[in-house]
């Protein structure tokens, strides 16, 4: 089926054939520049299943678990190692109320909670402090979205109540989404873009 | 007060030097090698110090530029209001309103950051954190630039200001421009003001200095008020103003009678009773000036009545030249005087007067008889303080004769000799008199003379005209010279004592030989004692006596705990330092042993000392050769 989609397509290339008489050892065959030249219909099915946003960073490193969640290890004799620590930027919501630390699995550390993102307006160029209201997707896994992690590339969604937009209705926009751009962990600060 | 403390602001940086002066800093001086290996703990530590340091080093230098600017609530009125004239309050109290601002702000960057770093589980992730910690605290300085330029510069022109102190004795010298008071204040006093023929050329307040009546008298120069409404002064009249509002002081009123100044009389006039309320309490003196040019005499009907006007009102008018120095000195005595007495009565209404007065008490010595007697006070001296008042000079000194005679002038000792026959004072003394040199003129009586003086002397001194007083010493002096001289007498006998000794060669110094003995002989203490007269028969007991170990077994002591003499057989009063510190043998050995065996290692790898590190076999055979098949291959 893949072999019936892409045709090849074979195009007389002219400007390769000399003018003039050429010696029989000479000739070329014609240039034909063969070209796989994929179907339009494919390349819009493509399109759709990338998914309805076009955002600012497409694509990011997946970051293992190893990297996000560290060990930590308890009990007596230390030997109990299934406790893990989040290791980066995280976002819990106001009404947070951790586990009884005898039954937590994972240990988000109030270091290293933020509240806030620093969000740029594509279009305005301009840059606000906005409160975050929740992680919608973290790229590298739907772990990190459930904990709240905040890495490059999440998609968080931000209380825009600041910038005063309005919908056609009338209705005043308090929530919009932004793609964070940066790495919160090594810069200590979340930077994102709106997704307008 | 901080009157004097404006000199002493520290230099503002600007932001760019700033920032490179603090970040230069951190850079010298917190370590700065660092691996990727090192153990995670001693990479945060790192990493956190350098914030730390930064953050600490932006607090200090903002937290010393906010404390010694001044604070305009704290000075004295006069240069808070002067501060406002010159820099605008508003400004300076928000620059450094920012300029606390950015120190809050850094402190909280360094804080945030420190926290977060404590999460850091590698180098990239730390030193990132630093970067960005130190950044934003740049950047936080990097948006003040403007305050610090301001305050750079306020700095700076404060510390060039006036040193002039409200308190004291002021005199205050206004009018229009042009009039002369520059002039005056540099004939009064040693301060140079720029003198010239435009208006304005005193752009500021200029101080200077003066004595009257042994005391301390500042004079005040301000540059010319012209006539508006307060609003709208200028900068410069401001200036003036304010120093009219706040400083207590006398003001001399300086009018030019000549006009030459470009404003007619009327108009001077006018000026005076616009700021009249601002000399409410204050001793006045109107100074005609100029009056070279043209007197109050000389001047129309009614320009003469508006002096005429001032007389009356109780301000004295006084003619003054500032180029012949006529009057001046009468408006300065007039002056300082009311300002005196304006002084003392402020002072004896006041409240601290009482507490002066209370403590004062002038006692009068009780009459015997009825018999008057009166001060007495010599004649030269009531001559002289004529002659002070009067300010001429006492005589004709030769620093005089020589500056009137000039080129012809020749020093005339001569005229002071006090001869029998005056007329013979300017008469050639010969050279040869009667056959003989005057110069070898040895009176044939003179060792007669002599003899019959020191006779005098011999008897002088034997009447005990020379002696000193006895009574006039008490018991205390007696002792003390008593002493001395003992004292005197023990030194010349022992200077003897030491040249009789027999010393052949170099000999150590007392010190050293001090440290090796350790202590001074009992006998050779208590030889000393009793030459000088104590009683030292029964010292057994002293303090000063060395005892052998049965004796000072007084008192009950723990078996473990035994006197510091340990191992010794002659008590010093300096332990040898290897045993210094340690209870007992037991101890002594265990130190030993624990000595020796820390330089077995050294001994047996043949080092030097503990910064050799000589390899002395670089390609050890056993590691190098062979396969990788039995041991000894370790990390290769």
């Amino acid at each position: 089926i893949k072999m019936h989609e892409k045709r090849n397509t074979k195009q007389k290339n002219d400007e390769k054939t000399p003018k003039g008489a050429v010696p029989a050892y000479l000739l070329d065959r014609e240039g034909q520049t063969r070209a796989k030249v994929l179907s339009n219909m494919i390349k819009q099915k493509r399109k759709e299943k990338a998914g309805k946003w076009e955002v600012p960073v497409p694509k990011v490193r997946a970051q293992g678990e190893t990297e996000v969640l560290k060990v930590i290890r308890t009990g007596k004799r230390k030997k109990k190692a299934w406790k893990r620590m989040v290791t980066k930027i995280c976002f819990v919501g106001d009404g947070f109320t951790r586990k009884p630390p005898k039954y937590e699995r994972f240990i988000r550390p109030m270091g290293l909670r933020f509240k806030k993102a620093h969000v740029t307006h594509p279009e305005l160029k301009a840059t606000f402090c906005l409160p975050i209201l929740g992680v919608k997707k973290n790229p590298s896994s739907p772990l990190y979205t459930t904990l709240g992690v905040i890495t490059k590339g999440t998609v968080i969604e931000v209380n825009v109540s600041e910038l005063g937009l309005v919908t056609q209705g009338g209705k005043v926009i308090w929530g919009k989404y932004a793609q964070v751009t940066n790495n919160p962990e090594n810069d200590g600060c979340i930077n994102a873009v709106l997704l307008v | 007060m901080a009157l004097y403390n404006f000199k002493k602001i520290t230099v503002v940086p600007s932001a760019k030097d700033f920032i490179d002066l603090t970040l230069s800093k951190t850079q010298r001086k917190t370590p700065t090698v660092i691996h990727k290996h090192y153990q995670i703990h001693r990479i945060r530590h790192f990493y956190m110090r350098k914030v730390k340091y930064t953050q600490q080093n932006y607090h200090d230098r903002l937290t010393q530029i906010l404390t010694d600017f001044p604070k305009l609530d704290d000075i004295h009125p006069f240069y808070a209001d002067l501060m406002n004239v010159l820099y605008d309050k508003d400004h300076y109290k928000l620059a450094l309103g920012q300029i606390n601002i950015a120190k809050n702000l850094i402190d909280n960057v360094g804080k945030d950051y420190v926290r977060l770093m404590k999460y850091g589980d590698s180098l990239y992730r730390c030193k990132q954190l630093k970067r960005a910690a130190l950044g934003r605290m740049c950047t936080i300085i990097k948006r003040q630039k403007q305050s610090l330029e301001y305050l750079e510069q306020v700095r700076q022109h404060l510390s060039r200001l006036p040193t002039i102190d409200p308190n004291t004795r002021t005199l205050l010298l206004c009018g229009y421009p042009n009039v002369g008071k520059s002039s005056f204040i540099n004939k009064v006093t040693r301060a140079d003001v720029e003198v010239q023929p435009y208006a304005f050329t005193t752009k500021s307040l200029f101080v200077g200095h003066m004595d009257y009546k042994y005391l301390r008298w500042q004079v005040v120069d301000t540059p010319g008020i012209l006539d508006h409404p307060l609003e709208d002064r200028n900068t410069i009249e401001m200036q003036a103003i304010t120093a009219l509002a706040h400083l207590r002081a006398a003001v001399l009123y300086v009018m030019d009678v000549s006009e030459q100044c470009g404003h007619s009389l009327e108009e001077q006039v006018e000026l005076f009773k616009n700021i009249k309320p601002l000399f409410a309490n204050k001793p006045l003196i109107i100074v005609a000036n100029k009056c070279d040019v043209k007197r109050i005499a000389e001047l129309p009907e009614e320009s003469q009545k508006i002096f005429e006007a001032f007389e009356a009102e109780g301000f004295s008018v006084i003619e003054t030249s500032t180029l012949t120095e006529e009057g001046v000195i009468q408006v300065k005595t007039e002056a300082c005087d009311r300002l005196l007495a304006h002084r003392v009565d402020t002072k004896m209404k006041g409240n601290k007067v009482n507490e002066v007065l209370n403590r004062l008490h002038l006692a009068m010595p009780n009459k015997r008889d009825n018999k008057e007697r009166l001060p007495f006070i010599p004649e030269g001296a009531i001559t002289r303080k004529k002659r002070m008042e009067v300010d001429t000079p006492k005589r004709k000194l030769e620093r005089d004769l020589e500056l009137e005679l000039g080129d012809d002038y020749i020093l005339d000792l001569q005229k002071y000799w006090d001869l029998m026959n005056s007329s013979e004072k300017y008469d050639k003394i010969p050279e040869i008199w009667e056959g003989h040199n005057i110069l070898d003129y040895i009176d044939p009586d003179i060792m007669r003379k002599l003899e019959e003086l020191e006779k005098e002397e011999e008897l002088r001194e034997a009447a005990g005209e020379y002696d000193s007083e006895p009574e006039s010493e008490d018991e205390e002096m007696m002792e003390i010279r008593q002493l001395a001289q003992q004292i005197r007498e023990k030194k010349k006998l022992k200077i003897l004592q030491s040249k009789e000794k027999d010393t052949r060669g170099p000999r150590m110094p007392r010190t050293a030989k001090k440290a090796s003995i350790e202590h001074v002989q009992r006998k050779v203490l208590e030889k000393e004692m009793t030459d000088l007269g104590l009683d030292m028969t029964n010292k057994d007991d002293a303090h000063y006596v060395r005892r052998s170990r049965s004796a000072t077994r007084k008192r009950k002591r723990d078996e473990s705990v035994t006197p510091t003499s340990v191992a010794r057989s002659r008590s010093c009063s300096r332990t040898p330092r290897d045993v210094s510190g340690l209870r007992d043998e037991k101890m002594v050995k265990k130190v030993k042993t624990m000595a020796k065996k820390a330089q077995k290692k050294m001994n047996r790898l043949g080092r030097k000392g503990e910064s050799d590190r000589h390899i002395f076999d670089l390609k050890p055979k056993h590691l190098l050769v062979g396969k990788r098949k039995s041991g000894k291959t370790q990390r290769r």
